[in-house]
């Protein structure tokens, strides 16, 4: 499976078709998708349309598209025009089919990419599993008894299985940097109002960020470029002028001061170890401590639950028996989250934000683990944390949480040593510098420190 | 940490309150997961906020 801009490069050469791509994306999807079960739709007949559409277009002379040819998937909560937004639930299944695709889908189509299918999610995104009782749990494609991370789990799995080169996700808590981390992607989680959400499945208004996954930087990167862009129907989205990373990509990590996320983020086993592999990679000697990290990572538990509720109340008081058993028990819990406690977290937000802001006056990246370590075992309940066995499935979003609760634009960058499975490391950039931490991103690419290398099977 | 007896005191009132009806069968996922998030809000709740500081909604007239 080629990268997109490599499959977009053969396409403009006409090294091959689109179609020909297409048709060697949907066979490989077929093949392999039965052990993953990332995929909860394929959209073939669209997708040979699209790439006729782009081969038409070639032979017609007319200007490509920025990734004319590139296949590409979504996560089950974008909406895709004439098929049901699942979000991973039972109950949205007897909703209407969409009328139109989702605000970034639509700009990655007009980019020319094209969609193989939507990806199979934690129901309404509160996870970081895909364990999904509805639709099945995702495996992962490095080892099929782990989960693949979540709640974008087919996103990660997709990805790292060479089913796509690029799969669009979301990230509340850590949605897109679990999943690469567990799977071994590169993903980005923008700034918070930097890409519009519009046409996409909410769980939690405050916090909610979209953002793709992909097997290179570049991808990354140009898939991000061609999703910005201001769209008053999501009134988060922040309207900002474009602000395209690729150009820049190449500038490498000089001129950035770097320094690792100490205290809360210290992290042990192979998490540390990858911090430390990266850092050392990069030069990156200074630690600076984020002050009250525990506290933050908490203020985003009390706002998901009680923000992920509200949505849900009318089917939580009528028909909680359809909901997943994975997320029920949590939604009812929430709709129950006294106000007060929601308020001060919603101030604390506030405040932490300021403590943040002020570290990136001296410092331009901060370097932590994505996860405490590598995906756990599909059903595992519990993971031992000096000596202490806590409940697995909430501790995977430790790092995630503080760093999402405040907007932050992150890539995870994934690292893997022979024979074991993968562990991201987050890369922490100042709001709307997503390009700082990309270009972070594409020096240790490039230097071999990272290693996004698909699965064979 | 909260007494877990308040906790499903407060779970079965305010349910009620609400108009959201437990299953017994959900009511011990629902008093665990309400204890959790009891547990998260105490951390934010005991640190001192000063007066000025407002919360950032994106809102706009």
């Amino acid at each position: 499976m080629l990268d997109a801009l490599a499959a977009t490069q053969a396409v403009r050469s006409g090294a091959a078709s689109a179609v020909e791509i297409t048709e060697a994306a949907l066979a490989h999807i077929r093949a392999r998708n039965p052990a993953l079960n990332a995929f909860t739709e394929v959209t073939t007949a669209r997708a040979l349309a699209e790439a006729r559409t782009i081969d038409r277009r070639r032979a017609q002379g007319e200007t490509l598209g920025p990734l004319a040819g590139a296949p590409f998937a979504v996560k089950n909560l974008y909406d895709i025009e004439g098929l049901v937004t699942l979000a991973g639930s039972k109950i949205d299944a007897e909703r209407p089919p969409a009328a139109t695709d989702a605000f970034i889908l639509r700009k990655l189509s007009a980019a020319g990419a094209i969609l193989l299918g939507a990806l199979n999610m934690d129901e309404y995104a509160y996870g970081f599993t895909t364990e999904n009782t509805h639709y099945g749990a995702v495996h992962n494609p490095h080892d099929p008894a782990h989960v693949a991370g979540g709640s974008s789990g087919g996103s990660g799995a997709a990805v790292a299985g060479g089913l796509v080169p690029i799969a669009l996700a979301s990230d509340t808590n850590g949605s897109i940097r679990v999943p690469s981390s567990f799977c071994g992607t590169f993903g980005l989680k923008p700034t918070y109002g930097r890409l519009s959400r519009s046409g996409t499945r909410p769980f939690v208004a405050s916090l909610d960020h979209l953002g793709p996954l992909t097997r290179t930087v570049g991808d990354l990167a140009a898939s991000y470029d061609a999703m910005q862009g201001a769209d008053p129907r999501d009134p988060a989205c922040a309207g900002r002028p474009i602000e395209p990373a690729s150009p820049i990509l190449e500038h490498g990590a000089s001129g950035l001061r770097i320094a690792v996320a100490g205290g809360y983020f210290a992290g042990s086993g192979i998490a540390a170890e990858a911090v430390a592999t990266v850092a050392k990679a990069l030069g990156a000697t200074r630690v600076v401590d984020i002050p009250e990290a525990a506290r933050a990572r908490a203020a985003a538990f009390v706002i998901s639950a009680s923000e992920g509720a509200d949505l849900h109340l009318a089917d939580l008081k009528t028909r909680a028996r359809d909901f997943d058993p994975m997320t029920r028990d949590r939604f009812l819990a929430g709709a129950l989250v006294p106000a007060g406690w929601v308020l001060r977290a919603q101030r604390f937000r506030r405040w932490y934000r300021e403590q943040v802001l002020a570290l990136f006056r001296d410092v331009d990246i901060l370097l932590a683990p994505a996860t405490p370590g590598p995906a756990p075992r599909i059903g595992q309940e519990t993971i031992e944390i000096d000596g202490v066995a806590v409940p697995m499935r909430p501790f995977i979003g430790v790092y995630t949480q503080p760093l999402s609760f405040i907007g932050l634009p992150i890539v995870a960058a994934p690292l893997r040593k022979p024979g074991e499975l993968p562990i991201g490391v987050q890369i922490i950039a100042a709001p709307w510098r997503e390009a700082d931490a990309l270009r972070v991103a594409r020096a240790l690419e490039r230097d071999g420190v990272t290693n996004a290398e698909p699965t064979l099977g | 940490m909260p007494d877990p007896t308040d906790i499903e005191a407060y779970v079965d009132a305010t349910a009620q309150l609400i108009g959201l009806p437990l299953d017994p069968a959900h009511r011990p996922g629902v008093v665990l997961n309400l204890g959790r998030i009891a547990q998260m809000a105490a951390l934010v709740m005991e640190f001192p906020l000063p007066e000025e500081t407002e919360p950032a909604p994106v809102y706009e007239p």
